[in-house]
C-alpha cells in the first residue's frame, strides 16, 4: 500500500523543534507563528493540530517523528508529572544491580 | 585470531508494568537471563547493533549502515534509559570499517554519536557496570531505505571473517542484534502483534536457518511484521556472525499493552559452521 509522504518542511519542523528547546517552547504558546514559519498550508496546520493517527496518516508524518511531535505539542509538564515515576523506574534498581 | 563466542537477539525497551504486572515481571527476569547468558560467554568486547530512531540519524541525513568509533560514548537518556557514558573501541571498529569496505560494505564513521534507547537499554540489560568496551552499529530500520536482510546478514559474516583474521589472538567477541519483534508504530495497524512472524523468526534463527528469513524483501517483513518488526533485521546480522548456528529460544511474548512482540534467542558458538566467515 503506498502510504502519503509529508513535505519535508513538516518533518523539518518536527526536527528543527526536536534540537532547539526555545524553539520547542515558543511552539507550544504560539504554533500558529512556527506553522506560519515553516509555510504550513491551512489543510496541513489542521492536521498538525488535530495530531491524531488518521489525521497525522493522512499528512503522511513519519511515525517516529510523530511520536515526537506529540510530544512537542503536549504541554509542558507540570510538577505532579515532572515527580511520576519513568518509564523504566519499576525495573532499574534491578537491572542496575551487579 | 579472534572468536566469536556466542550472538543474542533481543527486543530492546520495556515500558511501565502498570496492569501487566505478571507479565512485566517475568520479561524483566528474561532480560536479566539474556545478562547472564552474555557473562558467560566471557565477551572482551560486545558488537551491539540495532536501530537509531531517528535521533542521531535523522531524514535531514539518512543513514543507513554506521559504527561508532569513539573511545567513549554517553548514552541520550531517552525511553527512560539513565544517561550512561560506555567505553568503546575505536581500534575494534575502525579497523572493522576498513575491512568491511573490502566485503562490499562502506560503514559511516560515527565519531559523535549518542546512542539512544535501542542501544543504551540492551547495554543496561547485558552491562550494567559498563565493564566490556562496546562498538555499536547502527542499521537502519527507520527511515525510508533500510538496508536488505540478505546485506544485514552478509555484514554479520563480514563481522565474523575480521574477528577470525585480523583481531588479535584470543579476543572473545560476542554480538548482539536488537530490536523488534512485530510491531506497529503509529501506522493504521497501530497495536497489531503477528504473533506467528514473530514464532517463525525465533524458530528459523535457532534452527540455524537465518539466510532462508534473510532472503526475504525488507518490505515484506514490514508488511508481516510492521515498521517496527523491521528491526529484526539487526538479529540477521547477529546471526550472520554466526554462520550456521543454531541456538535457543530465550523466551517470546506478545505484550499487547505495550504493542509489540518482545523476546530474545541465543546462537551457540560452538554450533556454527567452521570457517564458513573466512
Amino acid at each position: 500500500m503506498t502510504r502519503a509522504v509529508a513535505p519535508y518542511r513538516v518533518h523539518r519542523l518536527i526536527q528543527d523543534l526536536m534540537r532547539d528547546p526555545g524553539a520547542a517552547a515558543a511552539f507550544r504558546v504560539d504554533p500558529a507563528s512556527t506553522f506560519a514559519g515553516y509555510g504550513m498550508s491551512g489543510t496541513e496546520c489542521a492536521l498538525l493540530r488535530q495530531g491524531t493517527l488518521a489525521a497525522m496518516t493522512e499528512l503522511g508524518v513519519h511515525p517516529n517523528l510523530q511520536m515526537k511531535y506529540l510530544r512537542l505539542a503536549a504541554p509542558a509538564p507540570d510538577a505532579k508529572a515532572l515527580a511520576a515515576p519513568g518509564p523504566l523506574d519499576a525495573y532499574l534498581p534491578r537491572l542496575l544491580e551487579l | 585470531m579472534g572468536r566469536i563466542v556466542g550472538a543474542l537477539g533481543m527486543s530492546h525497551i520495556m515500558f511501565p508494568p502498570t496492569g501487566i504486572e505478571e507479565q512485566a515481571e517475568r520479561i524483566l527476569s528474561h532480560m536479566l537471563e539474556i545478562r547472564r547468558r552474555l557473562h558467560a560467554m566471557r565477551p572482551d568486547l560486545i558488537v551491539l547493533a540495532g536501530a537509531d530512531h531517528l535521533n542521531t540519524f535523522t531524514l535531514a541525513m539518512q543513514v543507513t549502515l554506521a559504527i561508532g568509533v569513539s573511545d567513549r560514548f554517553t548514552t541520550l537518556g531517552d525511553g527512560g534509559v539513565p544517561v550512561r557514558e560506555f567505553a568503546g573501541h575505536r581500534a575494534f571498529a575502525e579497523g572493522f570499517a576498513r575491512f568491511a569496505s573490502r566485503r562490499g560494505f562502506e560503514l559511516v564513521q560515527a565519531e559523535e554519536v549518542r546512542p539512544d534507547h535501542g542501544t543504551a537499554f540492551p547495554k543496561l540489560v547485558l552491562d550494567p557496570d559498563n565493564a566490556i568496551p562496546t562498538v555499536p552499529l547502527f542499521i537502519n530500520a527507520a527511515m525510508p531505505v533500510p538496508p536488505q536482510p540478505s546485506r544485514c546478514l552478509a555484514l554479520g559474516e563480514a563481522l565474523a571473517a575480521y574477528v577470525a583474521t585480523e583481531r588479535p589472538a584470543d579476543e572473545r567477541v560476542a554480538v548482539v542484534g536488537t530490536g523488534g519483534l512485530s510491531h506497529w508504530l503509529r501506522l493504521p495497524d497501530e497495536g497489531r502483534i503477528a504473533e506467528d512472524f514473530d514464532r517463525a523468526v525465533i524458530a528459523a534463527l535457532v534452527a540455524g536457518e537465518a539466510p532462508r528469513l534473510a532472503q526475504m524483501d525488507s518490505d515484506a517483513i514490514i508488511e508481516a511484521a510492521g515498521n517496527g518488526g523491521l528491526e529484526v533485521i539487526a538479529w540477521l546480522f547477529a546471526a550472520g556472525a554466526l554462520p550456521g548456528a543454531r541456538g535457543e529460544a530465550i523466551y517470546y511474548e506478545p505484550v499487547p499493552a505495550w504493542i509489540t512482540g518482545m523476546g530474545a534467542v541465543e546462537l551457540f558458538a560452538e554450533t556454527a559452521a567452521a570457517g564458513k566467515g573466512d
